[in-house]
């Protein structure tokens, strides 16, 4: 319902055609949610924006808050870049995102399911609905783990979804990702970053807070961690500083004040995984690991590799230590398995899925093959086993010689490769370099924390990524898409708790200190 | 060793100045964040822009916005009054010449007094302090008003780490550096004190006020900067309680009133001559007992309100003492016997 008594208040503002636009309704006026924020918008005006931006690079600078860009395919270039935040945020009204919500939880619990199932009784299998010779053959099957339960049958501690919008406004669910979902940082230093820059944005609404977020994934660690001597130590292991994440790996550790740790200061003793520490070796119980499977032990995984700490699967079999995400988690989240979760949702949870997925072909079916190659320049294909965008084809962005080259790759090896439906990807005005708005692409990355087997909490809000480039479907941040704080409103039908009479108490008489003279005359 | 009891006085107050300076800067900059943000359980942050007020000592202009609330219960207005206060407070207590409480004036102050005792502190020092007095003046404090007022308390927050750290490069340990140190400590101790009582009013005798919620707590370890400190230290949750005790007795963490206590002990006790027959030196040392007696020996949450006001009482005790013995019975005014 637009709210057709506000006066367009964003002149030269165009939604792109055949999309949905969250902040502009049809005829350009702002949908019922929004009027409050295109008031403000329009009082900032494209000057107050570009000057916010400009403070916004300073702060990012100072502080830290960047990112490597590749100059392109081949160019090995890498620059630190201000992490690219807009400065326009992107509302979710309470009874949407008590839709996500649901969906994303109900998810999270299907794929958990599906990789105990995986590593134990097949159920799924022997039920013919999700074929064993397509499980075995997905990249990261993790055969050492056969047989292995974690604590409570958490294996996807955090996970996500990345979801988009079609042109009907219906959220689809384009990826799972229980792996090492990665982007929550962004999260939670966008929220600051804003309140900083644009405090007057903020205005007329009641945004529900995300800084939780580092508590409640260290009571899940915690609630994972074997039984023991007291408390459990927690650590975050990291690639190291090259990792083009290891932002974010600090950031998490700091906050939830943990030891951030690599491989080299672990190791393993009698099947007990001990830390290196100027005190000698002190116990670790649970570790988050922003790092796959391959690389966690060398003597499991890729010998070939010296990276890992050898005999920890050893010590995870055992159950001394717990590792988040679980190992082999990342057979749930292919690509190709992702056409079976809406089945798994209700083979497992026997429940109807809320969230719909966005239209997946299996190429190594013949028949599907055949009909996603006749229309290779109207879809979307992607290798199964990456993430990240890499590899992704966009069927109408690519020429004739483009389109060529994919089909011999398809052809080449069917199995390696999926296509999707594409989807029209809703729009939200977004700051140009001269403050002006332009409605960009947008996609939303919502975080969800495995507390329990039955208790999936998610993180109101999430990353929404944005595609700075006009028309561009790419919002990978990699590949120069940027980010927008992401603000879930507080039910407005629920009265807002009135807060208890604040009763002061009577505090001491502030003192400044009296000149010396003023003293010396009064003591006389 | 002696020194002038006026330049000792002028010391003093400078650490309390610029002490005063940066606290209500890391406050305001906590509490305006918490309250950009709503809160899940709607409870609004305690630490509140009234509380705020409360805690420098300074008084609200009675704003329109504020008048039309009473009348007018309205949820809409409700907002625009909520809008109102908070850009009253900051203004008020951050670029406001003509209060006392601002930042601006603390600086002033801390600028003048500096400026009297330029030849015992260092060269690097004045300029340390002229420079930031200068550009709190000469910038459009304005501007920076409307677009957020982040800029300035980070540059607040700043100037003042660049002055203690001078200090501890820069100049000799001596007594004259002892009271400088022990206004910063004394200050900083109070300021916590108040923050806490205002925010968490735990009050004595009364029924134990529920446990707050995270959101809370989050506020007031943001609004002291100790935030990341807690979380290496404690590693639970932030919970009122858990939190009062980490602010109140926790010595690792320099923020801290049980640190502050700590150093101000310090500080006296060199600078006085005969520290032994000294009361505050003396207060102090019974202080710094009792919070470490306290820190292992409480355990229930209930009394941890009427400890915040005992030692309160101590610490105001302490700034008699202090002003008695050093500053030539400069008392303050509360205990001053009439002229």
């Amino acid at each position: 319902m637009a709210d057709v008594s506000t006066p367009t208040p964003a002149p030269g503002y165009a939604p792109a055609p055949g999309c949905l636009d969250e902040v502009f309704g049809a005829g350009g006026a702002p949908w019922e949610h929004a009027g409050t924020r295109a008031r403000s918008l329009a009082h900032l005006g494209a000057e107050g924006l570009a000057a916010a931006g400009r403070r916004r690079d300073a702060i990012f600078m100072d502080q830290g808050i960047t990112f490597e860009v590749s100059g392109g395919d081949g160019d090995r270039a890498v620059r630190d870049r201000p992490f690219p935040l807009d400065l326009v945020p992107r509302i979710i009204p309470a009874a949407e995102w008590e839709t996500i919500e649901r969906g994303v939880a109900q998810r999270i619990r299907a794929l958990n399911a599906f990789v105990d199932d995986v590593y134990h009784g097949h159920e799924i299998v022997r039920a013919g609905i999700v074929p064993w010779s397509l499980i075995v053959s997905r990249s990261h099957f993790a055969r050492p783990v056969h047989g292995v339960r974690p604590p409570g049958g958490v294996y996807c501690h955090v996970g996500g979804c990345d979801l988009v919008r079609d042109a009907d406004g219906a959220w689809l669910v384009l990826e799972d990702n229980v792996r090492t979902p990665s982007g929550i940082s962004y999260v939670l230093e966008n929220r600051v970053a804003m309140a900083r820059l644009v405090p007057e944005l903020f205005s007329g609404y009641r945004v529900r807070p995300v800084e939780h977020y580092p508590q409640l994934l260290l009571t899940a660690l915690r609630s994972v961690a074997p039984a023991g001597d007291g408390d459990p130590t927690v650590v975050v292991w990291t690639p190291g500083p090259s990792n083009s994440a290891y932002f974010e790996h600090a950031y998490l550790a700091r906050q939830m004040g943990v030891e951030l740790v690599e491989a080299s200061d672990l190791v393993v003793r009698e099947q007990v995984c001990y830390m290196r520490t100027t005190a000698g070796l002190a116990r670790v119980h649970s570790v988050y690991r922003r790092l796959d499977d391959d690389f966690i032990d060398p003597l499991e995984f890729r010998p070939d590799t010296l990276l890992g700490v050898p005999g920890l699967l050893r010590a995870y079999r055992t159950g001394t230590v717990a590792i988040a995400n679980a190992i082999g988690t990342g057979v749930a989240d292919d690509k190709a398995i992702h056409h079976y979760v809406p089945e798994m949702i209700r083979f497992y949870l026997g429940e109807e899925p809320v969230l719909r997925n966005v239209r997946t072909h299996l190429l190594a079916d013949p028949e599907q093959r055949a009909e996603c190659l006749e229309r290779l320049a109207e879809i979307v294909v992607k290798p199964t086993g990456e993430s990240g965008g890499k590899g992704v084809f966009i069927g109408p962005a690519a020429d004739a010689a483009a389109l060529a080259r994919q089909r011999a790759l398809v052809e080449r090896d069917p199995g390696r490769w999926i296509a999707q439906d594409l989807v029209r990807l809703s729009t939200v005005p977004t700051t140009q370099a001269d403050g002006r708005l332009a409605a960009r692409h947008v996609d939303l990355r919502p975080f969800a924390v495995m507390v329990d087997a039955d208790d999936v909490q998610i993180v109101p809000g999430g990353l929404t990524r944005v595609a700075l480039v006009e028309g561009s479907l790419i919002v990978n941040s990699s590949r120069g898409g940027g980010s927008k704080d992401t603000w879930v409103l507080e039910d407005a039908d629920q009265p807002r708790d009135v807060a208890p009479e604040y009763v002061p108490p009577t505090l001491p008489e502030v003192r400044y200190g009296e000149p010396w003279h003023d003293q010396s005359q009064q003591q006389q | 060793m002696t020194m002038l009891a006026r330049i000792a006085q002028e010391l003093f107050w400078l650490g309390r100045d610029l002490s005063r300076a940066e606290l209500t800067a890391r406050m305001l900059d906590g509490v305006f964040h918490a309250d950009l943000q709503g809160r899940a359980d709607a409870i609004s942050v305690t630490l509140s822009w009234e509380a705020l007020l409360l805690v420098i000592g300074a008084q609200p202009a009675e704003s329109s916005a504020a008048r039309a609330s009473a009348d007018d219960g309205e949820r809409a207005l409700e907002k625009a009054t909520t809008r109102a206060t908070r850009d009253d407070v900051v203004r008020l207590l951050t670029v406001d010449a003509a209060s006392p409480a601002s930042i601006v004036s603390c600086v002033a102050r801390g600028r003048e007094r500096a400026r009297t005792v330029r030849d015992v502190i260092s060269t690097e020092m004045w300029e340390a302090v002229n420079t930031f007095h200068l550009e709190l003046v000469r910038r459009d404090l304005s501007a920076a008003m409307r677009t957020g007022p982040y800029s300035i308390y980070s540059e607040v927050k700043e100037r003042c780490a660049l002055f203690w750290g001078l200090t501890d490069r820069t100049m000799m340990r001596d007594e004259a550096r002892s009271f400088l140190v022990a206004g910063g400590r004394i200050e900083s101790a109070d300021m916590v004190l108040r923050m806490l009582r205002a925010s968490l009013p735990l009050s004595t005798g009364a029924s134990v006020r529920e446990m707050l919620d995270d959101g809370e707590a989050l506020a007031l370890l943001h609004a002291v900067g100790g935030l990341q400190a807690y979380r290496r230290a404690v590693r639970a949750a932030p919970r009122t309680a858990s939190v009062t005790r980490f602010l109140l007795y926790d010595r690792s963490y320099p923020g801290s009133v049980a640190a502050s206590v700590d150093g101000l002990h310090y500080a006296l006790s060199t600078a006085d001559t005969s520290p032994r027959s000294a009361p505050p030196v003396l207060r102090l040392g019974r202080m710094v007992a009792d919070l470490d007696f306290r820190r292992r020996a409480t355990v229930d949450d209930a009394a941890l309100g009427s400890t915040l006001v005992q030692v309160q009482e101590e610490l105001a005790a302490v700034d008699r003492d202090v002003a008695n013995r050093y500053f030539a019975g400069a008392a303050p005014r509360a205990v001053r016997s009439p002229a």
